[in-house]
C-alpha cells in the first residue's frame, strides 16, 4: 500500500481487510479445532514423549501458522501478533496448541529478532514449513523473568565458543532439533544467545512432566561446541534485548490460548448448570451459583479486553517499556483469570469435575500450565512494580494535569 | 423559535477537532473550585455553570438538534463525556437533561415537548425521579405509589424515596401505579408532576459521607394533569427502560477509579509505603484491575463510535468499575494506616488529602442504577443463558 497517499477511507479500508483476513484465519483454526480435537488421544499422550502429536504438528504447519510472525524475506507471511492470537485462542479451546507457543512464536520470535541474518536465513524458512523444531532455552533452576542467565556460561578460545551450564522450565523440548541458548561471557559483560542442536556433543536433556502430562525440558550443556555462524547474537550489554521482545510477544500469546481454555471451560460449566438436576431444578437456576458463574464471565471478558489491548500495543512497535508493562498486565490477568475460572469450575461441577474421566480436569492442568509458565500472576505484578516505579515516585502525568483531583 | 438553535454541526469537525473544542469549551467555563468536588453541590454553586453550558449549546450531548441538542454521533457523544470527567466538571441538576429530556424526545407529545424542554434550557424547571419507593427498591415494579384519574387530573398519593437533589427540585417525574389488577409491570404509568402544590414534602436524608444528596418526597393527594402522562397510560415501564443506554455505559467508566487510583498513590507516595514491596503488589493488583476496566471500556466504546450496537455486556462494564473503584478506595485506607480512621482532609507532612469520603461516596455506586446483584441477575439471563 502507498502510505503516501493513505486517506482515512483508505485506512478504513485496509483495516476493514485486516479485520476480515484475521475472520478467515480464526475460521480456518476453528475448523481445524472441530476436525481434530481428540481428548482421548490427549490423555493417551500425557508424560511420554514427545508429548503432543507430531502430524497435527506438521498439519498445522501446512497451514501456514507457523509463517504468520515471520516476516516474509525469511519465508513468512509478515502479519501480526492479532493474527496469531487468534488462532492459538482457538486452538485453546481444544487444548491443541502444544507446543506452538514454545517453538513458533518463544523461539522463532527470538530467532526473527536476533542480529545473525544469515543464521536466520537458515533457520526461518525451516521453522515456518514446520521441518524444524526449535526450542528456547533462557530459564535457569530460579526460573522467573530476569532475562540474564546466572550460570551458563559462553567461553572463547581460539576462535571457538562452548556452552557451560543447565538450563530449565524448555517447553516444546520433546523432540527438538535444536536449542537457542542463552548464556553470559566468560568476562560477565553481558551475554548473548547461540544455537545449538539438539545432538551436539556434551548435550543431554531431561524432562520434567508439567500438571497437563506434557514435557518440561532440562537442557545440560557441558562443553557445548558453538558451530561456527551460530552465534544469533554476540554477547553485549544489549543483546538480549530481541529476546526480552520475543518473551513478551510470547506472555501475551499465552494469553491468548488461556483465553480459549477460559471459553471453552465456561461453555462447558455453563451447559452443565443448564442440565444438571438436584432438588428437581436444573443447578443454574439457583443464584448463588449463577452469581459465581457471572463473576467467571466478567474475568473472561476482562482477560479478552486487556489481551486486545496487549496485543495492539505489542503490533504497533511501541516503545519496549510500554509493552512489557502492557504483556505483564496481560500474563498477569491471564494467569489468575485462567486459574481461577477452571479452580471454580469444578466446584460449580461437583465430584463430577473431580474425576480423571472427565474433561473439564484437561482444561484446568493446562491453565495451570499456561498460568505458572513465563511468568505466573505475581511475578508479572512485581515486574510492572519494578518498571512502574519511577512513575509512582514522581507522580503519573495525570496527576500533574489535574493537581484538584487529589485535594 | 421555540428550541434553540444549534451553534454549530459539531458532526462536520473530526474526532480530533472536536476533541480539542471540548476540551477548550470545559477548560474555560468549568470554574475550578467546582472541579473534582467531593460532593453533589447546590444548585446556587452550579447555576452559572448550568446557564453558560445553555447559552453555548453544550447543555444537552445527545439530544437531536432540532430540539436544541448538541446531536452528537456516538463516537463525540463520548468525547464529551470524556472532556467533562477529565476537567473534573461537577454534576448539574441535570435529570431533566439525562432522563425527562430523552423520554420526551422519544416518547412524549409535540406538545410536552414544546411546554417542557424549553425549560429544560432555561433552568426554569429543575427535575428529579421519583422511581425509588420504601418497598420497592431493586424490585422497582413493586412499585405502589398511586395515581387515581379525577377528571382531567391524575390525583397522586404515595412515597418516592432514594431521590437525588429532589430539595432542589421543582418538578417530578415519576412512575406511579395505574392499574392494580394487572401483572406489576403492566400498571404503571410514567407522569410528570409540579412540585409546587400542597401535597409535596421532600425531606432530606443525610447519607454516610455526611451529605445531602437523597431525599424522600411524599406525595398526599398531589394532582397533574392527564396531559402530563408521558407514553401511554399503564406503558410507563416501557417508558422508563427505554433510557437506559448511555447511562448504563457512563456507570461503567473507568474515570472514577482512575482518580481514586491517583489519589491512593498520592497518600502512599507522602507516607512512603510506596516503597514497601507488599504494598507495591496490592497497588499493582489494584492497577491492573482498574486498566483492564479501562480496556474493557474501550472495547465498548470502540462499538459505539462505530455506530454498533451493544447489550447487556454493559452490566460487566457497571459490576467490574464499580467495586473495582470501591476496592481502590478500600487500599487507599490500608494504606493510610492510623490516619485512615480520620475524618476530613488529614495531614500528611505540609499535605492534606482526604481519605475517608472516597471509601464513602463510592459505596453507593453499587447499589445505584440497578444495583450490582441486579446487574449480575441480567448478565445470567440474557449473557450466560442459564435457566430462570
Amino acid at each position: 500500500m502507498n502510505t503516501n497517499t493513505a486517506t482515512g477511507h483508505e485506512a478504513n479500508a485496509t483495516h476493514d481487510a485486516r479485520a476480515e483476513q484475521i475472520e478467515m484465519l480464526r475460521n480456518s483454526a476453528i475448523d481445524f479445532v472441530a476436525g481434530s480435537t481428540d481428548h482421548k488421544r490427549l490423555r493417551e499422550q500425557r508424560e511420554k514423549l514427545p508429548g503432543h502429536d507430531t502430524r497435527l504438528y506438521s498439519a498445522m504447519a501446512n497451514l501456514g501458522w507457523f509463517r504468520i510472525l515471520v516476516p516474509e524475506e525469511y519465508g513468512g507471511l509478515g502479519l501480526g501478533l492479532a493474527e496469531m492470537s487468534v488462532v492459538l485462542q482457538e486452538l485453546g479451546k481444544g487444548l491443541l496448541a502444544e507446543p506452538i507457543l514454545a517453538t513458533v512464536v518463544l523461539a522463532g520470535q527470538t530467532l526473527r529478532y536476533g542480529s545473525n541474518e544469515a543464521l536466520k536465513n537458515e533457520l526461518l524458512p525451516k521453522l515456518v514449513d514446520g521441518s524444524l523444531k526449535a526450542c528456547l532455552a533462557w530459564q535457569e533452576d530460579a526460573g522467573g523473568l530476569d532475562l540474564m542467565p546466572v550460570k551458563t556460561v559462553a567461553t572463547s578460545a581460539g576462535g571457538r565458543v562452548t556452552l557451560t551450564g543447565r538450563k530449565r522450565y524448555v517447553g516444546g523440548a520433546g523432540d527438538a532439533d535444536g536449542y537457542l541458548v542463552t548464556a553470559r561471557n566468560s568476562a560477565d559483560t553481558g551475554a548473548g544467545v547461540f544455537w545449538v542442536a539438539a545432538n551436539a556433543k556434551g548435550l543431554s536433556v531431561t524432562h520434567e512432566w508439567r500438571a497437563d502430562g506434557t514435557p518440561s525440558g532440562i537442557v545440560t550443556l557441558d562443553a557445548v561446541e558453538v558451530a561456527s555462524g551460530h552465534v544469533l547474537d554476540e554477547p553485549s550489554a544489549t543483546a538480549l534485548q530481541g529476546l526480552a521482545r520475543a518473551v513478551n510477544e510470547s506472555c501475551v500469546m499465552a494469553g491468548a490460548e488461556t483465553l480459549g481454555v477460559i471459553e471453552a471451560t465456561l461453555n462447558m460449566t455453563l451447559e452443565y448448570m443448564r442440565n444438571r438436576v438436584q432438588f428437581g431444578k436444573a443447578i443454574g437456576t439457583f443464584q448463588a451459583l449463577q452469581h459465581r458463574a457471572a463473576d467467571l464471565y466478567i474475568q473472561q471478558e476482562l482477560v479478552r479486553a486487556v489481551l486486545g489491548d496487549a496485543v495492539q500495543t505489542l503490533d504497533s512497535n511501541a516503545n519496549a517499556e510500554d509493552c512489557s508493562k502492557i504483556a505483564s498486565r496481560c500474563k498477569s490477568r491471564s494467569s489468575e483469570a485462567g486459574l481461577r475460572i477452571t479452580r471454580e469450575a469444578i466446584q460449580l461441577h461437583g465430584a463430577i469435575g473431580f474425576t480423571d474421566e472427565y474433561d473439564l480436569g484437561l482444561y484446568v492442568k493446562r491453565a495451570l500450565v499456561l498460568s505458572a509458565w513465563l511468568g505466573n500472576s505475581t511475578a508479572h505484578r512485581r515486574r510492572f512494580a519494578l518498571l512502574n516505579a519511577a512513575v509512582w515516585q514522581n507522580g503519573s502525568e495525570a496527576n500533574s494535569q489535574h493537581p484538584s483531583a487529589l485535594a | 423559535m421555540i428550541f434553540p438553535a444549534p451553534t454549530q454541526d459539531w458532526n462536520a469537525l473530526s474526532d480530533d477537532e472536536f476533541r480539542q473544542t471540548a476540551q477548550a469549551f470545559f477548560e474555560d467555563n468549568v470554574p475550578r473550585h467546582l472541579r473534582f468536588l467531593n460532593r453533589r453541590p447546590a444548585w446556587v454553586e452550579v447555576k452559572d455553570l448550568y446557564h453558560a453550558l445553555s447559552s453555548s449549546g453544550w447543555l444537552c450531548p445527545g439530544w437531536p438538534v432540532e430540539y436544541g441538542g448538541m446531536g452528537l454521533s456516538p463516537s463525540k457523544y463520548l468525547i464529551y463525556v470524556e472532556e467533562l470527567e477529565l476537567c473534573g466538571t461537577p454534576r448539574v441538576m441535570d435529570q431533566g437533561v439525562m432522563n425527562l429530556g430523552p423520554v420526551l424526545i422519544a416518547r412524549g407529545t409535540q406538545a410536552q415537548r414544546e411546554k417542557y424542554l424549553p425549560k429544560i434550557f432555561s433552568a426554569e424547571h429543575l427535575w428529579c425521579q421519583g422511581y425509588s419507593e420504601p418497598g420497592a427498591g431493586s424490585d422497582l415494579a413493586g412499585l405502589r405509589t398511586e395515581a387515581v384519574i379525577d377528571g382531567d387530573e391524575f390525583v397522586i398519593n404515595g412515597h418516592k424515596i432514594w431521590t437525588s437533589m429532589a430539595m432542589e427540585a421543582n418538578h417530578l417525574f415519576a412512575l406511579v401505579r395505574t392499574d392494580k389488577t394487572v401483572k406489576k409491570q403492566a400498571g404503571i404509568s410514567f407522569v410528570m408532576i409540579d412540585m409546587n402544590q400542597p401535597g409535596v414534602t421532600v425531606r432530606p436524608i443525610r447519607n454516610i459521607a455526611g451529605h445531602e444528596e437523597l431525599c424522600e418526597v411524599f406525595l398526599d393527594n398531589v394532582r397533574t394533569p392527564v396531559e402530563n402522562l408521558v407514553g401511554q397510560l399503564n406503558d410507563g415501564w416501557q417508558v422508563a427502560k427505554a433510557l437506559l443506554g448511555f447511562e448504563r455505559v457512563w456507570s461503567g467508566s473507568p474515570r472514577q477509579s482512575m482518580l481514586a487510583l491517583l489519589r491512593l498513590e498520592k497518600v502512599a507516595r507522602l507516607n512512603g509505603r510506596i516503597n514497601d514491596p507488599v504494598f507495591q503488589d496490592k497497588l499493582t493488583q489494584i492497577t491492573f484491575d482498574v486498566q483492564d476496566g479501562a480496556s474493557a471500556y474501550e472495547r465498548i466504546a470502540q462499538i459505539m463510535r462505530t455506530g454498533g450496537s451493544f447489550g447487556s455486556e454493559v452490566s460487566v462494564l457497571k459490576i467490574w468499575a464499580t467495586e473495582t473503584c470501591q476496592r481502590v478506595t478500600e487500599l487507599l485506607l490500608e494504606a493510610s494506616g492510623d490516619a485512615g480512621m480520620m475524618l476530613g482532609d488529614v495531614g500528611f507532612g505540609e499535605e492534606q488529602v482526604n481519605v475517608l469520603h472516597p471509601f464513602m461516596d463510592c459505596r453507593a455506586f453499587t447499589i445505584y442504577g440497578g444495583s450490582n446483584q441486579i446487574q449480575r441477575n441480567i448478565l445470567v439471563k440474557t449473557v450466560l443463558n442459564l435457566p430462570t
